[in-house]
């Protein structure tokens, strides 16, 4: 298992290798390059030159992306002169409030979709199967900006229930006012719960028609035994590991959802930097992405081997 | 004294889709206490469909048409859910074909074969961990603690059966169905199971129903033989008179086509030309009739009777002359 889990790291080390060179040559790429991205069209080519010499941007393509390779494993991710602060310090705050709205929205959608999954599983080619799997790929087929919308009519403009509007402010605020959370967690969750619905249903179906289950049976254990004994657990685990293969859909919800809520949080921050073309904010942003997405694979491995003892062992 | 199981005029329906199978058509066989009966025939039989409505746990769409199966005097066709699953696992156990996926993959031996005394509630958590480590130590584990410990894809075919056998045997049940139990396990290990079977019936006093499709296990490890054809029982007999005087020509063809240590290396076994028939198409009175290397007009005009000599019955209209009916004939003694 260890042996397992540093060949794991290792490999993802070496994707976001790849990923930093990626993103190097995507701020190389730029037209202009980083200059006249941040100087603006008009710039002069004075000011050029003295913006590229001041950044090192003059130096060796190879010079640069080691010293900015180094700066970002310092923790320096560069300076948004539109937000006039460190790309980090942005981050800092935006971050642990998207991971917070992302993190909660998918437990949510999971927490509906093991049971729902289950009844349809139990269900299955009957009504109640066919009425859950119709709602729940409307729900996932319809684009987010447009649940928000309707969330937001009918349960704070209509019913006055919750607000529309996301609180402001660091983390804290936002914790201190969790009603301003329901509808952007209400909308990730609604949209993302077919995908994790569909997986629980056929990985039970599957399961249930195991040699082991009529094992079970055999020894005289009533159905909710064998699911909550047997079943859910051999189930579930595929289920896990498309938790963290399915972070980069997530991430793209809190995006727009963070932007129909005005959420402070990195979909808004990213948004805004595209508007304003803050590169050094997108670049970063962009990274942390692609950290998230390798990261939610390796979870999703980790996951797989943890719950599943022959792969825990194969790989020991 | 009372027989363990007695099965009578059994009709298995099995349903699917649009079309309807017999499985079983009319089976009657019994089992006394602390016997051996081998339930064989080839593939698609009805074998595993016989075994599995003994245990109450026949396949979706699979349902009694008509007859009683009793254990131990009680009638279990009928049997509303809950009552069959009382006696599931307690009074009969099951032992499956493949112990690679009779087992759950992710959770430990020990537990697993504990796990019958908890659900018939018959000993706390560790009681029960306790008797199952005994177990697995009296079916041939060695340091079975430890192995308890283990999950099933650690250990090799052999012992995960033995496991299945352990999990089968823990409330000590009076009937056991072990359904083809060595089938997919190489010959040495096969020996080894079957006498596993054989020295835990001669000390827990158990019947056990041995479904296999190979006459060599029967031979060797059961006390009396039902043979079946296309759901039907083509004869029925103690293991030894079987063997000393089949009369069914199907008992014949199958016992042909087992090789013997003369079969020359690599000379093609002797097989029974043909597949058992499909049975939800037509059939023909004597199910046999079609790969039936002695049918004549009759055998696809009438169906074959069941007559019975002593605890000898078979169904076939041009049965097979026995070694004492070829003596009788040639002393041209009236029989
Ligand atoms: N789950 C099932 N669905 C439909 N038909 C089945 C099912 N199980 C068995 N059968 C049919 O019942 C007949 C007997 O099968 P089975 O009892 O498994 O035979 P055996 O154990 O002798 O090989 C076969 O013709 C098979 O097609
Ligand atoms: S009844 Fe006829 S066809 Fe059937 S087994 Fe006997 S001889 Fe063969
Ligand atoms: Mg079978």
């Amino acid at each position: 298992m260890i042996a397992f889990l540093v060949r794991r790291l290792l490999q993802a080390v070496a994707v976001l290798f790849i990923v930093t060179i990626m993103v190097f040559i995507l701020i190389h790429r730029l037209p202009g390059g980083p200059a006249r991205a941040e100087l603006g069209v008009q710039a002069t080519p004075t000011a050029i030159a003295s913006f590229n010499q001041q950044h090192g941007f003059d130096k060796s393509l190879w010079t640069q992306y080691w010293t900015w390779l180094s700066e970002l494993l310092r923790g320096d991710l560069g300076y948004s002169f539109k937000e006039n602060s460190t790309v980090s310090a942005l981050l800092l705050d935006r971050l642990p409030k998207t991971a917070l709205l992302a993190g909660v929205s998918v437990l949510v959608a999971v927490l509906l979709a093991i049971p729902l999954g289950v009844v349809q599983a139990l269900r299955r080619n009957t009504i109640v199967d066919y009425v859950f799997t119709a709602v729940t790929f409307v729900l996932y087929s319809t684009p987010s900006f447009w649940l928000s919308l309707i969330l937001v009519l009918v349960f704070s403009v209509n019913l006055g229930w919750v607000p529309a509007q996301a609180p402001q402010g660091s983390i804290g605020a936002v914790l201190s006012q969790p009603s301003g959370l329901v509808l952007p967690v209400a909308t990730i969750a609604l949209i993302s719960v077919a995908l994790y619905s569909r997986y629980m249903r056929s990985s039970t179906i599957d399961n249930l028609t195991q040699d082991y289950v009529r094992t079970a049976r055999a020894k005289g254990a009533a159905i909710s035994r064998i699911l909550f004994r047997h079943v859910l657990r051999n189930a579930i685990s595929p289920v896990l590991t498309l938790l963290g293969l399915s972070l980069p859909f997530i991430l793209s919800g809190t995006l727009i959802t963070e932007r129909v809520f005005n959420y402070p949080g990195m979909g808004l921050l990213f948004y805004n930097a595209a508007v304003t073309q803050d590169y050094p904010v997108l670049l970063a942003v962009t990274l942390i992405v692609a950290v998230a997405t390798v990261a939610g694979s390796v979870f999703a491995d980790i996951c797989y081997a943890l719950l599943d003892p022959r792969v825990r062992y194969a790989h020991a | 004294m009372a027989t363990m199981l007695e099965i009578s005029d059994l009709v298995v329906d099995i349903r699917s889709g649009r079309s309807t199978v017999r499985a079983v058509d009319g089976i009657s066989l019994t089992l006394d206490p602390g016997r051996t009966l081998g339930l064989v025939g080839e593939s698609g039989c009805g074998k595993s469909t016989t075994g599995l409505a003994v245990l109450g746990l026949l396949p979706a769409g699979g349902k009694v048409t008509r007859g009683s199966i009793r254990i131990d005097g009680h009638e279990i066709v009928g049997l509303r859910e809950a009552e069959a699953r009382a006696i599931r696992g307690r009074t009969v156990g099951v032992v499956f074909q493949d112990p690679m996926t009779a087992l759950n993959p992710t959770q430990r031996i020990g537990a697993q074969v504990a796990e019958p005394l908890l659900i018939h509630g018959m000993a706390n958590r560790s009681a029960a961990m306790k008797q199952a480590v005994d177990l697995l130590g009296e079916v041939g584990l060695s340091r079975p603690a430890a192995q308890a410990e283990r999950f099933p894809h650690e250990l090799s075919g052999g012992m995960r059966q033995r496991v299945m056998i352990a999990l089968a045997l823990i409330c000590g049940p009076k009937l056991l169905v072990a359904d083809e139990p060595t089938t997919a396990l190489d010959v040495t290990t096969q020996d080894q199971i079957l006498q596993l079977f054989d020295s835990l019936q001669q000390s827990r006093d158990m019947s056990i129903l041995l479904i296999t499709h190979d006459m060599g296990v029967v031979a060797g490890h059961t006390d009396e033989v039902a043979v079946m054809y296309a759901g039907r029982l083509a004869e029925l007999a103690t293991t030894h008179r079987l063997f000393g005087g089949y009369r069914h020509r199907y008992t014949e063809a199958l016992l042909e086509s087992i090789p013997t240590l003369d079969t020359p290396r690599g000379q093609r076994l002797a097989t029974i030309a043909g597949l058992p028939p499909n049975l939800g198409g037509q059939l023909a009175p004597c199910r046999f009739a079609p790969r039936c290397a002695h049918a004549e007009q009759v055998c696809f005009d009438v169906e074959p009777q069941w007559s019975e000599q002593g605890e000898h019955g078979y169904a076939c209209h041009l049965p097979r002359r026995t070694d004492a009916d070829l003596m009788t004939e040639s002393a041209g003694a009236p029989s």
